[in-house]
């Protein structure tokens, strides 16, 4: 009952929206602000030094009571501002395994002068440790957050909270971002032996094949070679294209199909998917992978490898 | 670049809590005058072990030692008051146990609420002394404790207080506008809700109820200010400010006293005649005593104080806080007969009036010579004779009177109106003498007059047939030439005669006099705006904006409408203040501004670079005169300022002209 009228209550708060460029400016009607324990405790304070000077019918006290009552007005409005006109500009980072950590980098920049300080970011209930701007500056806080199942990992808000100036107020705003990270199934602990399939094209230089397996040399590039297999290292150091050839007897290509896998519940056979995936990486082969109405060809190397994850991940969400 | 925090849980170090409890023993220093000093060397001690304990910190207390310091502190505050509560001992205990709150400053919470506590003490120290010189120290440590504040919100820390203390300073002036809008609004209370009085009385400079020779002298020493008035109309002239304090019959040879209870019966205020009425308002200075002061001769008692037949004012309590009271004086007046215990009492002589006192009075009564010939001769007498006006006088012994009017002849007014008095008495004439005030200053600003105990006096008063009770200032009767010109006498601006001598006196007296004066004056003005600001005068601003009907409901009203305009303006303030860019980016905000105005506007988020080289595609006669601007800019912008930047940039911004695009040429869309 007390956690749904939080959630209602949690829905009904205003969020700062970002922009299509996905930066999120805090308006004036987006901030929240209580007094923290210390402002109640001087609030209280304060109370008891107005009473103590009107009924001592002295003058000094009242206007030492204002000053520093005023000081605590001036304090909240100052803490209201470090919030007020505050970019967030929230970014995901590299994939991850379901269960893993995904990273976002939440960036804060602001304009003008005015210095904003003890600007903590806090992100699905992950905190970062406060940032200062001096100014017109940018600073960057890294969030992470657990993930729990495969496909895209949205950070749909982060919350920035701030004590500054003096620690007597805590001012605090959401705003929505639409960072995400890309979750890949979690590999499955064992997963049946990979199909192998003798590779289809063997070279005529009996078994010396080309298309996969280990690095055996360069040669000239000619037109219709498959491009992933140029030496972009070569290029960048001004040799021209050069291509790298790879081959030997064990070259072999390795087929994964959803359909052999065993198992009754989807995210189970993906999660064994995903674990052939990343043993057929490991050992260098070439494979492809075949999903329900989906078809990764064939290849290798880490791009090839992240492709392929990247299907498992995405698989049936559209 | 902004920092990372490394460590985000802070746990106090070493000059932070040095900062607390040296602050902690600044706030302590004024007590220290007020505070019994067994209480005053706890704090101290305890103070120091705290900062001690810093350096070696094998003697920080444990818990163990903690529990029974604080009983210890409880003990010696108790044990000074028999009390916890009220002003003194509350303060005695609040200041006990702040100071054991630093021995153990572990976290961050400790020292808030240390800070926190620490405005009750700063705010107390009021309650003993409200000198402007306190308020200005009160407040700097106001910024100490903000100062504090902010250094504790400050993550990630910065290394410096400066930097807190830079922020306290900011917080506390934009804090100003919004404590005074308050001060002159917030309702005050025209009675106090309860009275934890055990004010003791502290000594204050003021008349006594008698007089001996020096006593008045040691007044005017002091110097302090006794009181201030202003009239309704014009001052009287200054030879006719003589301010009644209090009246004394009984002359014992060397002192002067009041009668003694019963020594005459209760007479009313009797006046056959008033003319000359002048209404004016005064402020007494706390004196510890219930006599007030009116020029000659008060009509009717203010509220709250009896006028009696002598034409003392007697307040019903001693005056122990700054006193406002309004009167009205007739300056031309009778006050008729005499009765027969007057008449008794106005003549009673000590027994050590010698013969040559009765040979002196005897040459004035010649046969026929009535009382005003008498009294006369008498000025003449000190007029004609070797007599002194000192602030110095030689000491007089067993018989003051006859050695001065014989021997010494150097004296102050209190000298010479005693004397007088005597000679009077042992003429016939009834005489009783009056201390009070003579004189006044007119304020530098305001139309305030200003009496200090400076001019503090003794004159004598005559009964004569058919005129009453008349004054007579002996003292004015001295010859100007033999006023002690040397002594401190002058630099004290003190000593009527000289009044009415004043241009005489050299430059440098004056110019102290008027320093002095200065320096009474902003005195007036911190009682008048500051301490004494009430409940009446807040009505009457009230009043003078049309609002006086709506009573406390229209300050409160007002208060919050003003501190939300205040406190709005400020917001506003702080949030323009940012569009205000460094002039380098103003500059290249005028040129983005221009070209916007011919078509060309910068999309958001679009760099200079990349806009220039866009605006140049789009209009390439503009080519020459926006490299040239780029050429400068960029570098300066990223690579930092260099000296000329600015002017050669505001040139070449000057020598761009924009024209309209052309048909012809408006290319690259």
């Amino acid at each position: 009952m007390r956690s749904l009228a939080r959630r209602r209550f949690h829905a009904w708060l205003r969020r700062a929206p970002c922009d299509t460029q996905g930066v999120a400016r805090i308006g004036a009607r987006q901030i929240y602000i209580l007094p923290t324990r210390m402002g109640t405790a001087l609030g209280g304070i304060l109370a008891l030094m107005l009473v103590g000077s009107l009924n001592y019918q002295n003058n000094l006290g009242l206007l030492f009571t204002f000053l520093l009552g005023g000081v605590a007005l001036v304090a909240l409005h100052h803490t209201w501002l470090t919030l007020l006109d505050l970019r967030i500009h929230a970014r995901g980072g590299a994939p991850v395994f379901a269960g893993q950590r995904a990273s976002f980098a939440v960036d804060l920049s602001s304009e003008g002068r005015r210095a904003r300080g003890d600007l903590s970011v806090r992100a699905a209930g992950e905190a970062h440790p406060p940032l200062f701007l001096p100014g017109a500056e940018q600073a960057r806080a890294q969030v992470g957050v657990p993930s729990q199942a495969r496909g895209w990992l949205r950070l749909s808000e982060v919350r920035i909270d701030t004590r500054y100036p003096l620690g007597l107020f805590r001012a605090w705003c959401y705003a929505r971002t639409d960072a995400r990270v890309l979750v890949y199934p979690a590999p499955a602990a064992q997963a049946p032996e990979l199909p192998l399939a003798p590779a289809r094209r063997l070279g005529p230089e009996g078994g010396l094949g080309e298309g996969a397996g280990d690095f055996v040399g360069s040669r000239a590039y000619r037109p219709g070679d498959p491009p992933r297999h140029l030496d972009w290292k070569a290029l960048a150091r001004g040799r021209g294209l050069v291509l790298k050839q790879f081959g030997g007897d064990q070259a072999v290509e390795v087929w994964l199909d959803l359909r052999q896998v065993p198992g009754l519940d989807l995210e189970g056979r993906l999660a064994q998917l995903c674990r052939q995936v990343l043993a057929a990486a490991d050992q260098d082969l070439a494979f492809g992978l075949r999903l329900p109405g989906l078809e990764v060809p064939l290849g290798e190397g880490e791009d090839h490898k992240h492709r392929c994850l990247a299907a498992l991940a995405t698989f049936g969400h559209g | 670049m902004a920092e990372t925090a490394a460590a985000h849980a802070r746990v106090l170090d070493a000059p932070r809590i040095a900062a607390a409890a040296l602050l902690l023993a600044a706030a302590c220093l004024p007590l220290l005058r007020h505070l019994p000093p067994q209480v005053s060397g706890f704090v101290g001690l305890i103070l120091l072990l705290r900062l001690a304990a810093l350096r070696w910190p094998a003697l920080t207390p444990g818990r163990w030692i903690l529990l029974p310091l604080s009983l210890a502190g409880i003990v010696v505050s108790f044990d000074a008051y028999f009390s916890f509560a009220g002003r003194d001992a509350g303060t005695a205990l609040l200041a006990t146990m702040l100071a054991l709150k630093t021995l153990e400053l572990r976290s961050a919470r400790d020292l808030r609420v240390l800070l926190v506590l620490l405005g009750f003490l700063l705010v107390s120290h009021f309650l003993f002394d409200q000198s402007a010189w306190l308020a200005l120290y009160i407040v700097a440590l106001l910024v100490g404790e903000v100062a504090l504040m902010a250094d504790l919100a400050a993550r990630p820390a910065t290394k410096p207080l400066t930097t807190a203390l830079r922020t306290a300073g900011l917080l506390t002036l934009q804090a100003i506008p919004v404590a005074l809008v308050f001060f002159v609004l917030f309702p005050r209370l025209s009675a106090p809700l309860w009275n934890l009085g055990d004010q003791q009385p502290r000594h204050v400079t003021g008349m006594s109820d008698a007089m001996e020779p020096g006593s008045v002298a040691e007044l005017v020493i002091s110097g302090e200010p006794a009181f201030r008035a202003r009239f309704d109309a014009a001052a009287p002239p200054q030879d006719q400010l003589y301010w009644r304090g209090l009246v004394l019959w009984h002359y014992d040879g060397r002192r002067w006293s009041r009668a003694g209870p019963g020594a005459l019966p209760e007479a009313r205020p009797l006046l056959t005649q008033a003319a000359g009425q002048i209404g004016y308002e005064v402020v007494l200075e706390p004196t510890n005593q219930p006599w007030l002061y009116a020029l000659d001769l008060p009509l009717a008692a203010p509220e709250g104080a009896t006028l009696n037949g002598d034409f003392e004012l007697t307040a019903r309590q001693r005056v122990t806080k700054p006193l406002r009271y309004r009167i009205t004086s007739a300056t031309a007046y009778n006050t008729g007969p005499l009765d027969i215990d007057q008449e008794a009492a106005g003549l009673q002589l000590p027994d050590n009036v010698t013969q040559r006192m009765r040979d002196l009075v005897a040459t004035w009564q010649t046969a026929g010579a009535d009382p005003r010939q008498v009294i006369e001769r008498a000025r003449a007498f000190i007029r004609g004779s070797e007599f002194y006006y000192t602030l110095l006088p030689p000491p007089l012994g067993a018989n003051p009177a006859d050695q001065f009017l014989f021997e010494t002849r150097r004296g102050f007014c209190e000298h010479y109106a005693s004397a007088f008095a005597l000679l009077m008495r042992i003429a016939g004439i009834p005489t009783r003498v009056v201390v009070g005030y003579q004189g006044a200053e007119r304020a530098p600003w305001g139309d305030w007059y200003l009496v200090s105990q400076a001019e503090a006096h003794a004159w004598v008063e005559v009964w004569l047939p058919g005129q009453g009770w008349v004054r007579v200032d002996p003292t004015a009767a001295i010859s100007p030439q033999r006023i002690d010109r040397g002594g401190f006498l002058e630099r004290l601006s003190a000593g009527t005669p000289l009044r009415f001598h004043m241009d005489e006196t050299g430059l440098l007296v004056q110019t102290v006099h008027r320093l002095r004066l200065l320096a009474t004056a902003a005195g007036v003005a911190w009682q008048d705006w500051v301490l004494d600001f009430s409940l009446g005068r807040q009505m009457q601003m009230l009043e003078a904006v049309g609002l006086g009907r709506l009573r406390e409901y229209g300050l409160a009203l007002a208060m919050v409408i003003l501190a939300s305009v205040v406190l709005g303006l400020l917001t506003l303030a702080l949030v323009r203040a940012p569009a205000q860019r460094e002039p380098l980016e103003r500059l290249y905000q005028r040129l983005c501004e221009r070209l916007a105005r011919i078509g060309l506007p910068r999309r958001p988020g679009e760099g200079p670079l990349d806009y220039s080289e866009r605006v140049i595609r789009a209009r390439p006669d503009l080519r020459e005169g926006i490299e040239a601007f780029m050429v400068r800019y960029l570098p300066a912008r990223y690579r930092g300022l260099g000296p000329g930047d600015l002017q050669a940039l505001r040139q070449r911004l000057r020598r761009l002209r924009l024209p309209t695009a052309q048909r012809s040429r408006g290319s690259g869309h």
